[in-house]
């Protein structure tokens, strides 16, 4: 976290404090907890300037450190009206005289001895060291120069410089790294071994290892392309879009949950699995960014498109009772504009809420201009969870268009045997249409009860007509005799009458009835007189209203119910219930039905009829059977193609019955993956934009002037007579003349490839962040990229394919001491793996990796109680639902991620929070870490499995196994002293388990999957421990 | 440069053959050399170490700490407009037609020499009323639980910052070589509707990972993933360890690294955690008096008051920062009925911990902390009659108390109003109130910073506070 300007003034106790972190390793908490992997110094020091102090690189970090802020680009924080972050401020004002240093007043004030005179004043604690003061001076005298910094200016392709070492260079990187290494005198490693570079390779590209053939492939293959072959096979895996997503969520603080204090879920992996798509379909990185930043506004959306704008609505978002809509609302605008603004362009916008930005060229207007991109999506503050699409994912997209294609098929072949068709039907029709009209045996009362005390009659066609008292809930009891006692269905009719409100078919005031719950038992003749409960296999009706489906009214759930839209639609409504089983009965038995009606406000049914049939071939849709009932010629359109529908699909035989079954099938499959489709969080621009203002100091509630959308003034503007918005701002941004967007993605490439960015302060390449260390090559880069059409496959082959990526990471006492972070890429880059290559790695040597690509997130094991000992508000919060079989063993990135209690094995490996913006992890170093790897369960058992593979796959005799499992998990044989290490532990293992077998099982038990029963358990607990210790080893999370 | 030297003088030592001490001597020498952290580990420190008891929820300071008795006289009548001067309400009272003034439902009685008035609920915390500076003017920007503890902790109120022990950590570092610096406990929520909790309290937010509290629990594992897996025995883990330094070893000198020199450490560092964590959570060699001064409550895990006495074993082991919280406090309704119960809970702990303290010849350099995330309204919230009504959040004013460390006992810090709603004088706001405890620890506030996202940040936010140090002892 150390800007240019730091590393200068921390140029002697940078190293202390590189010195001190180690020290604080070996001690730990002796001093602190850890190791402290980010305050470490650049390169930059590793060699004095000797070049004339140029603006950029030597002067500005002096002057905005020291002065801009309060000589600066913010007007409200100027004094005595004096800038010196502008050439002609400063030269006015004679503060800057150029060439004339013992003119210049700046020079004299900050070398000045008078306390009252010299700058800084003393009360901003600031002080000039001497060798800034010499800086200064020299760089007056050479004429006071500004220039832009660098990042603010378009990048170009320099000429590739010309090193001795000819043969080294693979590509344009290692020209420019050569050259820094031959100005510093150094050498590069030579390249690393093959098995260390199959296994960098296949966790840089995938994050996962490399596979035993895969190694041995490799090691085997002598053949000039060896390497890019490797190179391709890994960029082709779908492993390579689930790794690179995974940074991806990072920077879009993607989770499963809501954030902030309730925290619930939220739907939002079918994003998450679009970011997996992109990158493994190598969509160009502006279509990249341009469908998540405005895929909702491109001419003619699609689903996929406008899925992929979750990407802002990724934020936490509160339901906290109290609060203030605007005040929260305001805040998912700026989280909004903060993450933009880092991800794309490597700006710390988020300065400017309250001020001028102090030290970049950012101003408040810039600031609340751009906030008004993001000002228009139609939402709230409290509960802001839409707008929110219900959309196909990509496979049930996929799967659909499928269907679609077979359906028209099917048609076709219908079309074309339509005589056939026809003439089947009409047969069947005519034979149906008389048996449903005989079908049904209306049934009459012998006992009418109601409940609420209303008045039940028996109307001469037999129908049950409800009068009288209007009680709020009312349950009819009806008790019939049967004739026959033989039932398949009951059909209960709700019918209109005159004496009902609006003469419709309900009681209620609007003449709708909600049937919360119907119920049939029998009454079985010579046994028991307790009824016994007949159960309903479902139900059909004629017409239901939305959200009353008669399904509703057998859901055992006295809260929902069928209704039939009363208020707009007075008609008879009949539902038909089929038996699980028919019934058989003896002769005189009873059938009771009980109809409940708890909606309240006396939404009961007003007048009904019962009827039961015992057709067992004839469980037609009530729909269809209505349709048959009625005269041919009366049909209307929706029964003429309910007969044909249900005809094809059901009854028809030879070639139409084999399509129209076919067809049945398909619209099946299909009304259900429509019934089924996920709904994420997307942006939405709403028709009348919000007017945006200027908020004083960054508050809701305290408006300034009015700004209308633009982009930052001091960067080129978008091409003229475009409309200004997301979707301008999208293309703004990945257009060639952008100078920040591609440089900013290739250093996090860079970042992710060698642990540490060209400029290592990621999130900034603005004047506060770190000066690159490799400016050129940065550039270069950034320009292939765009000029391969932001091919991000093609950057990281780039990088991966280069020598300067192949060396050895072997670290020499003489490089760790020159330059210890390896700023300078004379070694190859080794770090420990992030948290979820840590577990990845242990599912996949063991062999316990699931590698399913996308879907809902899963629940791998963690400790119980975690979510309710926090997470503690009843009807909100809910235990962590421990998955089973395959869901324990998915890659970390389909981890339910819930923001307020992170999966503590992440959290102890540094992973982000997701609650904002993160493009740069820690890395640490700790003991809660090795507690996770000794005794995690998904290590434990992942430890287990990989024993089995030792003993299974490494043959016979003890040194083979181990052998078998070093290659497993580090790519590589053991030396001898390391296959002596650990045969020897073995034994003692070995030893101690055979006298303690309970131990050996108990080990054995750990996590859900069993272990192989065909190995001796003495054997395969000690090599269980043997595993244990191979998966803790530092090598094995080390990527090197 | 000599540095050079010592940093890679343990890398080429066989680990077996390492000094804890001599090594502490080298971190330590290390430490003073340099002069940014030499500032760090300032002499001036009053406090070595921090017990944060934070009552999340928010306690009413007009029923327990901050005495109005004229409130009496003006019970059931509207708050005058003019104390309220327009102040934003929640959106909870925002639509209440009427805002009654309910005063205090219980007698406040005085305690100590120094006659500290107190609510006749805290009796516990009167024995210790000479130990402790009552504040009476905290004030905060947030009105809503999530973003009004987020601020108390972290210095924001929206997420995404370091808490204020993850800061102590970064800035100071540990002092003990087998416990982490920053150490939380959570009481066991009783309360059904209490507000949730969320690992950003505790968190690390920018800063490096590792200085994110590590929560101590009160069931399972005391410390996530400490026990060994079934079938393991303390002789078989060391056994893995030992062996798996030699392997690391190897490692280390066939590849150089010096991170491999810290993992070795960070699993011997993991051993010694197994060794004490047991040792440091079992009470069952506490005497007798003990249970006597904590309250009976302290033998069930998981309580405040069996916090308490966790916090004070950890103190004594010198952990940097513990943080305890306890919820329940959020009463908007049933107040007079709820809040007696969770003062019951919390009362004798906290009072037991100061006094604990005190006769371990303690509480000299552990400054302690009390108090919630805002207070509660002068008006009920629902009607005032009976035990139903409530009280909703109050920002402007409300009380908090520090002991020890730094801070002089038995003095009262600030005035309010009438009406306990707004500030007469001497206000503390939660930035000023973060300066002094970091000034307690030796820390400048203004010097402890992060660069991230083109900021300086600070706990302490970005407009120049002060400490209080009118409530500093000499």
């Amino acid at each position: 976290m150390i800007g240019p300007h730091e590393l200068m003034k921390e140029h002697k106790w940078g190293l202390q404090i590189r010195a001190l972190s180690l020290i604080r390793a070996v001690t730990f908490f002796a001093v602190t907890f850890f190791v402290i992997c980010c305050c470490m110094p650049s390169a930059e020091q590793a060699a004095e300037p000797t070049k004339p102090p140029a603006y950029n690189h030597d002067i500005r970090p002096i002057l905005a450190e020291k002065c801009f802020r309060c000589h600066g680009a913010d007007s409200a924080a100027r004094e005595a009206d004096l800038r010196l972050d502008q050439r002609k401020s400063a030269v006015v004002s004679r503060a800057v005289v150029p060439g004339k240093p013992d003119g210049s007043e700046l020079l004299r004030r900050v070398t000045s001895t008078d306390p009252d005179k010299r700058m800084p004043p003393a009360d901003t604690q600031l002080t000039l060291n001497d060798r800034e003061k010499e800086l200064l001076k020299s760089w007056i005298a050479d004429g006071a120069e500004y220039q832009e910094h660098w990042s603010f200016v378009r990048p170009l392709k320099t000429p590739l410089p010309q090193i001795e070492r000819a043969e080294w260079p693979h590509n344009a990187i290692d020209h420019f790294v050569g050259a820094r290494l031959q100005e510093e005198g150094l050498a590069p490693s030579g390249e690393a071994s093959r098995r260390a570079l199959v296994r960098r390779l296949s966790l840089d590209i995938t994050g996962l290892p490399p596979r035993l053939e895969e190694v041995a492939a490799f090691v085997a293959d002598g053949s000039d392309e060896a390497y890019k072959k490797v190179v391709d096979r890994l960029l082709k895996s779908s492993r390579y879009g689930e790794h690179m997503a995974r940074y991806w969520l990072d920077a879009a603080r993607y989770a499963d949950s809501n954030g902030y204090q309730y925290d619930t879920e939220r739907t939002m992996w079918p994003w998450r699995d679009w970011v997996i798509r992109a990158f493994n379909n190598n969509m160009p990185f502006d279509q990249f960014t341009i469908e998540q930043l405005a895929g909702d506004l491109l001419p003619n959306a699609t689903n996929q498109q406008r899925l992929a704008t979750g990407f802002n609505r990724n934020h936490p978002i509160t339901i906290e009772g109290g609060v203030i809509d605007e005040e929260y609302r305001t805040e998912y605008v700026i989280d909004r504009i903060t993450t933009t603004s880092t991800v794309w362009m490597g700006l710390a916008m988020g300065c400017a809420r309250c001020h001028d930005h102090k030290f970049d060229p950012l101003t408040r207007v810039d600031f609340y201009s751009f906030f008004a991109f993001f000002n228009n999506v139609p939402e709230r503050g409290n509960s802001g969870f839409a707008p929110k699409q219900k959309a196909p994912t990509f496979e049930q997209e996929q799967e659909l268009a499928d269907i679609a294609t077979q359906l028209a098929a099917i048609d076709k072949t219908l079309e074309a045997i339509a005589d056939q068709v026809a003439e089947q039907q009409a047969q069947w029709e005519a034979t149906a249409s008389k048996r449903v009209r005989q079908q049904w045996q209306i049934l009459s009362p012998t006992e009418m009860a109601s409940s609420g005390g209303s008045t039940l009659t028996l109307l001469d066609d037999q129908s049950v007509l409800a009068s009288g008292a209007k009680p709020s809930n009312d349950d009819y009891e009806l008790t019939f005799a049967l004739s026959n006692p033989k039932i398949t269905a009951i059909r209960l009719e709700a019918i209109t009458h005159e004496s009902l409100p609006h003469k419709g078919a309900g009681r209620a005031f609007n003449s709708n009835f909600v049937l919360s719950e119907f119920e049939a038992a029998v009454v079985e003749n010579g046994a028991s007189d307790k009824p016994v409960p007949i159960k309903l296999a479902s139900v059909s009706a004629d017409y239901s209203q939305k959200n009353y489906e008669v399904a509703r009214s057998i859901d055992s759930n006295l809260g929902t119910g069928w209704a039939v839209d009363g208020p707009t639609r007075k008609e008879n409504a009949t539902a038909v219930y089929l038996l699980a089983v028919p019934l058989a009965l003896p002769a005189e038995s009873i059938l009771k039905v009980t109809m409940r009606h708890r909606f309240g406000s006396t939404h009961s049914i007003g007048r009904f009829r019962i009827s039961v049939t015992d057709d067992p071939s004839f469980n037609l849709p009530a729909d269809v059977a209505q349709a048959l009932a009625v005269a041919e010629a009366k049909r209307t359109n929706e029964q003429l193609s309910a007969l044909r529908e249900y005809f094809i699909g059901h009854i028809a035989e030879g070639e139409v019955g084999r399509a129209g079954r076919r067809r049945a099938e398909l619209q099946g499959r299909r009304s259900q993956i429509e019934s089924s489709f996920p709904e994420t969080l997307v942006m939405a621009e709403m028709a009348k934009p919000r007017e945006t203002f200027m908020l004083i100091r960054g508050q809701y509630d305290k408006k300034g002037e009015k700004v209308t959308a633009a982009t930052p003034t001091f960067l080129p503007s978008p091409p003229g007579g475009e409309k200004i918005d997301r979707l301008a701002l999208a293309r703004w941004l990945v257009s060639r003349d952008h100078p920040l967007t591609a440089r900013v993605y290739v250093n996090r490439l860079w970042q992710q490839l060698f642990g540490i960015g060209i400029v290592r302060t990621v999130e900034d390449l603005g004047t506060q962040g770190e000066w690159p260390t490799h400016q050129e090559m940065l550039d270069w880069l950034a320009v292939d990229f765009m000029e391969s059409g932001w091919d991000v496959k093609h950057i990281v082959k780039t990088i991966v394919m280069s020598s300067t990526y192949r060396q050895s990471s072997i670290v020499t006492p003489q490089l760790l001491k020159r330059d210890p972070e390896n700023r300078l890429l004379a070694r190859g880059a080794r770090s420990r793996l992030p948290a979820e290559m840590v577990r990845d790695n242990a599912l996949a040597v063991s062999d316990l990796l699931v590698e399913k690509v996308g879907g809902p997130s899963v629940y791998p094991y963690q400790p119980p109680g975690l979510w309710l000992e926090i997470n503690n508000r009843p009807n909100y919060s809910k235990a962590y639902p421990t998955g089973k079989g395959d869901d324990l063993y998915r890659r970390s990135l389909y981890t339910f991620w819930k923001r307020t209690v992170p999966h503590p094995a992440m959290a102890a490996f540094d992973s982000a929070d997701r609650e904002i913006c993160t493009v740069r992890r820690s890395r640490t170093n700790t003991p809660l870490q090795a507690l996770v790897m000794l005794n995690d369960p998904q290590f434990v058992e992942a430890a287990k499995h990989l024993a089995e593979r030792m003993i299974v796959e490494g043959g016979d005799g003890l040194a083979n196994q181990i052998g078998r499992g070093m290659e497993i998990v580090l790519s590589r044989p053991p030396t001898g002293a390391e296959l002596e290490e650990l045969s020897a532990y073995y034994r003692i293992e070995h030893g101690l388990f055979r006298e303690d077998s309970t131990a050996a099982e108990r080990l054995l038990s750990v996590g859900e999957s069993a272990r192989n029963q065909d190995l001796d358990l003495t054997d395969h607990a000690a090599m269980t421990s043997v595993a244990r210790l191979l998966l803790n080893l530092n090598e094995a999370i080390t990527r090197q | 440069m000599p540095l050079n030297d010592t940093f890679l003088l343990p890398t080429r030592r066989h680990f077996f053959k390492r000094s804890a001490a001599s090594i502490g001597a080298v971190a330590f020498s290390q430490l003073l050399a340099d002069p940014k952290l030499q500032a760090e580990a300032a002499p001036n420190a009053r406090a070595k170490r921090v017990i944060y008891m934070f009552q999340s929820g928010a306690p009413s300071q007009v029923d327990l700490f901050d005495y109005k008795p004229d409130l009496a006289k003006l019970h059931g009548t509207e708050l005058p407009a003019s104390v309220r001067m327009g102040q934003r309400l929640t959106g909870m009272t925002a639509r209440q037609k009427s805002l009654p003034i309910a005063k205090s439902t219980w007698d406040f009685k005085q305690y100590g020499e120094s006659g500290l008035w107190l609510s006749e609920q805290l009796p516990h915390i009167g024995t210790v009323a000479d130990d402790i500076c009552l504040v009476k003017t905290i004030h905060t920007e947030a009105i809503n639980h999530d973003p009004a503890i987020t601020f108390f902790m972290t210095g924001n109120q929206q997420p995404g910052k370091p808490s204020i022990g993850a800061w102590a950590s970064y800035g100071i570092g540990s002092a003990n070589d087998n416990l982490p610096a920053f150490v939380v406990l959570l009481s066991r929520n009783t309360y059904t509707s209490a507000q949730p909790l969320y690992a950003r309290l505790w968190g690390s937010g920018f800063l490096p990972g590792s200085h994110q509290g590590v929560k101590f629990r009160s069931t399972g594992d005391p410390v996530l993933y400490l026990n060994d897996p079934a079938g393991s025995s303390p002789q078989a883990r060391r056994r893995l360890l030992d062996s798996l330094a030699r392997l690391n070893q190897l490692q280390l000198d066939q590849a150089g690294d010096p991170e491999i020199d810290a993992r070795i450490a960070s699993y011997e560092m993991s051993y010694r955690m197994q060794m004490s964590v047991p040792e440091l959570t079992d009470f069952s060699n506490e005497p007798e008096s003990t249970f006597e001064l904590y309250g009976e409550d302290a033998r069930t895990p998981g309580t405040h008051a069996a916090n308490c006495l966790l916090a004070r074993r950890l103190a004594e082991r010198d952990v940097r920062f513990i943080q305890l919280f306890h919820r329940g406090w959020d009463n908007h309704s049933r107040l007079p009925v709820e809040h007696p119960k969770i003062c019951k809970e919390v009362d004798q702990g906290s009072a037991a911990l100061v006094k604990d303290l005190k006769q371990r010849g303690l509480l000299d350099d552990t400054l302690i902390v009390w108090g919630g995330e805002f207070g509660r309204t002068v008006y009920s919230q629902g009607a005032l009659n009976g035990t139903g009504y409530g009280r909703d959040h109050h920002p402007r004013c409300f009380s908090m108390w520090l002991a020890g460390g730094g801070v002089k006992g038995g003095m009262t810090w600030g005035e309010t109003d009438d009406f306990c709603y707004n500030i007469a004088r001497d206000g503390v706001h939660v930035h000023e109130l973060n300066a002094t405890i970091l000034h307690c620890l030796g820390i400048d506030h203004r010097q402890l910073s992060y660069r991230f996202q083109g900021l300086d940040q600070r706990l302490t936010g970005v407009e120049e506070v002060e400490p209080v140090r009118g409530m500093l002892s000499s």
